[in-house]
């Protein structure tokens, strides 16, 4: 089992949180919704596996790098 | 029988040949579910057509000949889907396939047959590294090592496909790394040296899985096109790869049949664009659709996810879809996207193989780590790559393109043809910045200073990035309805083929670099 932290890849707002601590997610699923370029930009599951962490609230600003979100993989 | 003896012996050698390491290190293999040497060659070619080349190597230390059966790099040649292929196996149970005087001298067999029939070439890399004592000390290192001047040149006349299936260092790496396809199993591990070596040589102990693990090099390096499960898929997935490619750059990629439903797909290609322009879509999904029914073969899915690289086929004849995914940073090129886009470039160049470029970005990333990344240099080198490529080029512009980005994408003269969706708006710049750039003041937003000044502007700026101003200025040759992309592809690859040369490009990019 791995802690994967997943990071946004642009500098945004978050706008919609899609999951809740523990739920199941497969690779590609869209996790968190970021506001940025004035584009609806999805942070996505990088694994198979399980919420473990929302590290992030709707409506904060993250930065690009940032970790958002942690899945157990 | 005068013979019997020598036969009696034949019989025994070869046996002993086969033996590979011992019972005991191919139990303990075969209980991990990880395929020796022998296995994946069997997995890998068509029945009954391994023949293999120098079968009764041995170590040449002569208190080695007993335990090197084969030397550890097991050679010869095999076919694939009916076409001949040489292969290099390395058996880490003979002296974990280090490198040695006679198993170097198999490579450079297999090399030079490969090179010269016109053979592709396939590595099932897990190796040591070079092989001590056999390499230390000076004598050594001048009697064994860098005596072939032509073992690390890649020039791309034949393709290369390599897995990476346990722990490799030293040899199993370089090829990994000078191949044009690279699948990794997971578990394996891809580096310059072993983290025994390497955590004695810091002091700290380091895991293989950080030092050259699938993650890294699918997602951080891009040195391993993807990663997968089992040896069997790993093998697999060097057999899909060589169907899209020719057997040297003489000659075209095979065909294959066209699969029924393929155009009815094509067809639905615009439910993946969604309605609103701020949303973003996976572009695969129109790749899928717009290719041969189930021929997407994607590159480097985890690296530089900007941009997607992928083989596929049209019509039965293969193509190389390079197309900006909006599903990551909206489709903008970044530095490791124009490197991936480079070295997709670089394959489909080298054997005869088209190029569709999909567009939709809102230009390249950019900010001071985008220039620490050398963002200028690499938008070069991608260029450069794009007007040295000789074989067709088609351009299809689905949303947005903007700026730089737009030529590098296939825009303008860039391409053999192209065509814009009704839905394509080009500019040099988005027009909410263009307007700022033209009437704002530095560090104010039009917006918030004088929003209907903006609104004016902004409307003006937007409404002359139709698809019909470019296709007024020739800019697009086509506007076509989305459902009609396969269609239209289909219909331009005939017109453009490279009649003169029988099909052939001139391969300017065969000798750039292997990895980027």
């Amino acid at each position: 089992m791995a802690r994967i932290e997943i990071e946004s890849d642009v500098t945004g707002t978050v706008w919609k949180i899609e999951v809740e601590e523990g739920t199941k997610v497969t690779e590609g699923q869209t996790l968190i919704i970021l506001e940025s370029m004035k584009m609806e930009i999805p942070v996505l599951a990088s694994d198979d596996g399980t919420v473990a962490e929302i590290m992030v609230e709707e409506e904060e600003a993250v930065a690009e790098g940032q970790a958002v979100i942690v899945i157990d993989a | 029988m005068a013979f019997d003896e020598l036969y009696d012996e034949y019989e025994e050698r070869q046996a002993k040949a086969l033996s590979m390491g011992g019972p005991d290190r191919l139990a303990r293999r075969k209980n991990t579910g990880i395929l020796n040497a022998r296995e994946r060659i069997n997995y890998l070619v068509d029945e009954n057509t391994w023949t293999e080349s120098g079968l009764f190597t041995l170590s040449h230390l002569p208190e080695d000949r007993e335990s090197t059966p084969g030397d550890g790099k097991i050679t010869g040649y095999g076919a694939i889907d009916g076409r001949e292929t040489v292969i290099v196996s390395n058996d880490f149970t003979v002296k974990g396939a280090s490198s040695s005087v006679i198993n170097m001298k198999r490579i450079s067999q297999m090399r030079r047959t490969a090179l010269e029939r016109g053979i592709p070439m396939v590595f099932l890399g897990e190796s040591s590294g070079a092989r001590i004592p056999d390499n230390m000390g000076a004598y050594n290192m001048g009697a064994i090592l860098g005596n072939d001047g032509s073992q690390y040149q890649r020039t791309r006349e034949q393709p290369w496909a390599s897995a990476i299936l346990g722990m490799a260092y030293g040899s199993a790496t370089w090829y990994g790394c000078l191949s044009d396809f690279n699948v990794m199993r997971k578990g394996a591990i891809m580096a310059v040296s072993s983290e025994r070596l390497v955590s004695m040589a810091i002091g700290e102990q380091v895991a293989g899985e950080d030092l050259g693990g699938w993650r890294m090099h699918t997602d951080t390096t891009g040195l391993v096109d993807f990663a997968v499960d089992t040896d069997e898929e790993a093998l697999d997935a060097i057999k899909t790869f060589l169907s899209y490619l020719p057997e040297n750059h003489t000659q075209l990629p095979p065909e294959k049949p066209v699969p029924s439903g393929s155009d009815e797909i094509a067809r639905t290609v615009l439910d993946i664009l969604p309605e609103k322009r701020t949303q973003v879509y996976d572009v695969r999904r129109i790749i899928e659709r717009v290719a041969d029914k189930n021929s997407m073969f994607e590159l480097k899915a985890r690296f530089g996810k900007t941009a997607t690289t992928a083989l596929a086929r049209l019509d039965g004849k293969t193509v190389g879809f390079i197309a900006n995914n909006p599903m990551f940073k909206a489709g903008a090129l970044d530095a490791e996207g124009c490197d991936k886009c480079c070295s997709f470039m670089v394959l489909c160049d080298s054997f005869n193989i088209p190029v569709i470029f999909l567009v939709d970005n809102p230009g390249f990333v950019i900010g001071i780590d985008a220039e620490r990344q050398k963002a200028p240099g690499k938008i070069m080198n991608f260029m450069n790559a794009l007007q040295l490529m000789t074989t067709p080029k088609l351009t299809v512009m689905i949303r947005k393109n903007y700026g730089q980005a737009y030529i590098n994408m296939g825009g303008g003269k860039n391409a053999a043809e192209v065509a814009a969706w009704p839905t394509a708006e080009v500019s040099f710049m988005d027009p909410a910045y263009a307007v700022n750039v033209v009437h704002g003041k530095p560090g104010v937003r039009l917006e918030d200073s004088d929003p209907d000044l903006f609104k004016e502007k902004f409307e003006k700026f937007q409404l002359e990035n139709s698809v019909y101003d470019i296709a007024a200025s020739y800019g697009v040759q086509h506007v076509i309805k989305a459902e009609d992309t396969r269609d239209w592809l289909i219909r331009m690859l005939k017109v453009h083929r490279n009649r003169l040369s029988g099909g052939l490009g001139k391969h300017l990019l065969s000798n750039w670099p292997t990895t980027f």
